[in-house]
């Protein structure tokens, strides 16, 4: 027979209990003080429409850290990831970052993916005076009351113009067109292109935004051609720029065609016949793949090419690592308040973590020059400048034009 | 041509060529609410299966383009039929409304069949993309000629069948007055099976039109639903000649703003045209006659 106790606690058991608490509360305190593992945060997007990037990113940081880690790490102290899904999705991200900071008390959450999730999780971040490091996109991200706690190695929609307009005029245009689809990043890409194209001598002569979700841009292209461009900027995304080519083709259009590699994707090539694309330029931001950094990336990954998501990860993780070196501390605010004197400045250029620690150990000044691009950041956290690859489309396949 | 003038009338061609293809899968829309009294936004994931088909069709078999417009046909209309037998029959005795948020269920379902069998990606039929022929100043694209060609040929079949035949003339019969028709001995089932049948497979033929134009994917049907369920209404819900008026008047109204308005707020044409026929004239240009 079963023996039911009565669940009783003395009062000198609740103090027990109690204090236990409150020293298990305390541990990661006292063992930071003395040089146990640092734990950093990861918050990325294993599964969700980020899940193809989200593990190649958090494979790279920890291709950082295990490297940190064998040269000796920072002071003796070791780093540790700890990981945990996005999900791509705000409310799954606002629970796994509340983990990460209430819990683990990361002193830095890296990889935020989809600007829907960097937008639900920064403001938690700031408060919680946790730094974050982001690929997401989208202007307004690097515009919230951050104070600081946020960087992106992604460009943003205003430098992807600039550098968008400055390779079109580099490019002799004289008259380009801009057709762009109904979104967020329309008005203010098409305002930063006629800008650009302007101080380089070459000319907006007009721009359209169109409908999404319509079975044929006849009329629109009609409107585009009118203007007599020599180049046609396309400034949508795959099932409307495949209606678009389809119709400049029909058009008999000859002038230069350039767009998005997003939006004339593999499958778009497979698509449509070889003619329509034929001599379409493609732009994506691109890993500066001219850089020593670079090189590091691949063989520290093992792979050929690592591309833009990848080469930022192992940013991120080499800038929180050296910067937690710098100020001697690893909390959110040391993170905040060195960045910038570790990645930008008149210090001794760096290519790695690593390298930058010895450096840094010997007192020096260093200026981290990273895999994804120079890592200079803007008082709000936006990079300065990144590197941007140019494809051209010739029988179907897009072939490398150049990195700049 | 004075520059104006040229380019209202390449904006009505482009609105003509639009509204033919609308007018397809809006003339099953009108077709099955004629009978059935219900809208089936259905018809969405049946322009997507019709389109499909076709794709399975002309690429995968390597049938030409003609045979495999029919195909899509068929194949639309068979799955048609079976949806509607198997789900939104048993909705029917609950009313108008629930008949129609059933149908809308089942489009999403069944695009995510679509999605789950072919993936997202963009698909392309195996068609040669040809230059325009210029008239003038008047641009007409080949494709669209042919599309053209399809979808007139597909009404006047369609007219022909429900003017002509004897089980046309019970369709109309039904939609008339059903009550009378059954007095009459029609079959009512056997009517909503075909008109089922004829108006999705008149969907999936206007979604391959759409096809052959652009490119498909599981969102085909989806993104063309609203214009056509604006036809419909615009023309009169339930008269099928009131689908042809409604969708060239929303095809070439779509088009003609864009010479007042941004190209952006191309679709709104379509919901003003509604708000306004529903407001001056509630039953449509034509009325609700089904023929």
């Amino acid at each position: 027979m079963m023996r039911v106790h009565r669940m009783t606690t003395s009062r000198r058991d609740f103090v027990k209990g109690a204090g236990a608490l409150v020293l298990v509360g305390l541990a990661p305190a006292i063992v930071h003080g003395q040089g146990a593992t640092i734990q950093l945060g990861v918050l990325t997007p294993l599964t969700g429409a980020g899940g193809f990037d989200g593990p190649r990113m958090l494979k790279a940081m920890k291709a950082v850290i295990d490297e940190v880690n064998a040269s000796g790490g920072v002071s003796g102290r070791q780093f540790e990831l700890v990981v945990e899904d996005d999900e791509t999705n705000p409310e799954a991200a606002v629970r796994a970052a509340r983990k990460l900071i209430d819990v683990t008390k990361v002193p830095a959450i890296m990889g935020t993916w989809a600007s829907a999730v960097t937008t639900a999780v920064a403001p938690l971040c700031w408060e919680s005076r946790t730094f974050l490091t982001t690929v997401s996109g989208a202007d307004s991200i690097t515009k919230l009351p951050h104070q600081g706690y946020l960087i992106r190695t992604q460009p943003n929609n205003y430098l992807q113009a600039a550098k968008h307009a400055e390779f079109i005029a580099s490019m002799g245009v004289k008259r380009c067109y801009i057709m762009s689809i109904q979104a967020p990043f329309s008005q203010p890409t098409q305002e930063r292109a006629t800008e650009v194209l302007k101080q380089k001598g070459s000319q907006m002569v007009g721009g359209l935004i169109y409908d999404k979700d319509k079975t044929t841009y006849r009329s629109e292209v009609d409107q585009a051609l009118k203007t007599n461009p020599d180049c046609i900027y396309l400034n949508g995304y795959a099932p409307d720029v495949t209606i678009l080519l389809r119709d400049l083709y029909r058009a008999d259009y000859k002038g230069l065609r350039f767009a998005q590699s997003y939006a004339v994707t593999s499958k778009v090539l497979e698509s449509l016949p070889v003619e329509v694309t034929e001599g379409v330029i493609t732009v994506q931001p691109s890993a500066d793949i001219g850089s020593p950094a670079y090189d590091l990336a691949k063989k520290r990954l093992g792979i050929a090419e690592p591309d833009s998501y990848e080469t930022q990860a192992t940013d991120w993780a080499s800038l929180v690592v050296l910067s937690i070196a710098k100020a001697k501390m690893a909390t959110g605010t040391a993170i905040r308040d060195n960045v910038r004197k570790i990645s930008q400045g008149n210090g001794t250029k760096v290519y790695s973590a690593v390298e930058g620690l010895k450096l840094l150990a010997q007192g020096k000044e260093i200026n981290y020059e990273g895999a994804s691009g120079p890592c200079d950041f803007t008082d709000i956290g936006d990079i300065i400048d990144c590197k941007f690859r140019y494809n051209k489309i010739s029988g179907g396949k897009p072939s490398l034009l150049k990195v700049a | 041509m004075p520059p104006l003038l040229a380019e209202i009338a390449q904006l009505v061609v482009n609105g003509v060529m639009a509204g033919t293809i609308l007018a397809v899968p809006a003339i099953g829309l009108t077709a099955i609410y004629a009978v059935l009294r219900f809208p089936n936004f259905a018809l969405a994931s049946h322009a997507t299966i019709g389109a499909f088909a076709g794709y399975i069709a002309n690429v995968k078999l390597g049938l030409p383009i003609l045979p495999s417009v029919g195909l899509a046909f068929l194949a639309a209309g068979a799955v048609g039929v079976a949806t509607d037998e198997v789900v939104l029959k048993q909705f029917r005795p609950a009313g108008f409304i629930t008949t129609a948020i059933a149908s809308i269920a089942l489009t999403i379902a069944l695009e995510n069949i679509v999605r789950f069998a072919f993936g997202n990606e963009l698909r392309g039929y195996a068609l040669p993309i040809e230059r325009d022929w210029r008239f003038g100043s008047i641009r007409v694209g080949p494709q669209q000629v042919q599309n053209l060609a399809v979808a007139a040929a597909a009404m006047v079949m369609l007219f022909s069948f429900l003017a002509f035949t004897r089980t046309g003339k019970a369709m109309r019969a039904v939609a008339d007055n059903p009550m009378l028709a059954s007095i009459k001995g029609i079959n009512a089932d056997m009517i909503s099976r075909l008109v089922n049948f004829v108006g999705m497979g008149l969907a999936g033929l206007g979604g391959m039109l759409i096809g052959l134009d652009t490119t498909i994917d599981p969102l085909t049907g989806f993104r063309s639903i609203l214009s056509v369920f604006a036809a419909a209404v615009v023309g009169g819900l339930g008269s099928i000649p009131g689908a042809v008026v409604g969708a060239l008047t929303v095809g070439v109204g779509e088009e003609l703003c864009l010479l007042f308005l941004s190209p952006d707020y191309r679709s709104a044409v379509g919901f003003v045209a509604i708000l306004l026929v529903l407001t001056l004239r509630p039953r449509g240009i034509l009325g609700q006659r089904a023929y």
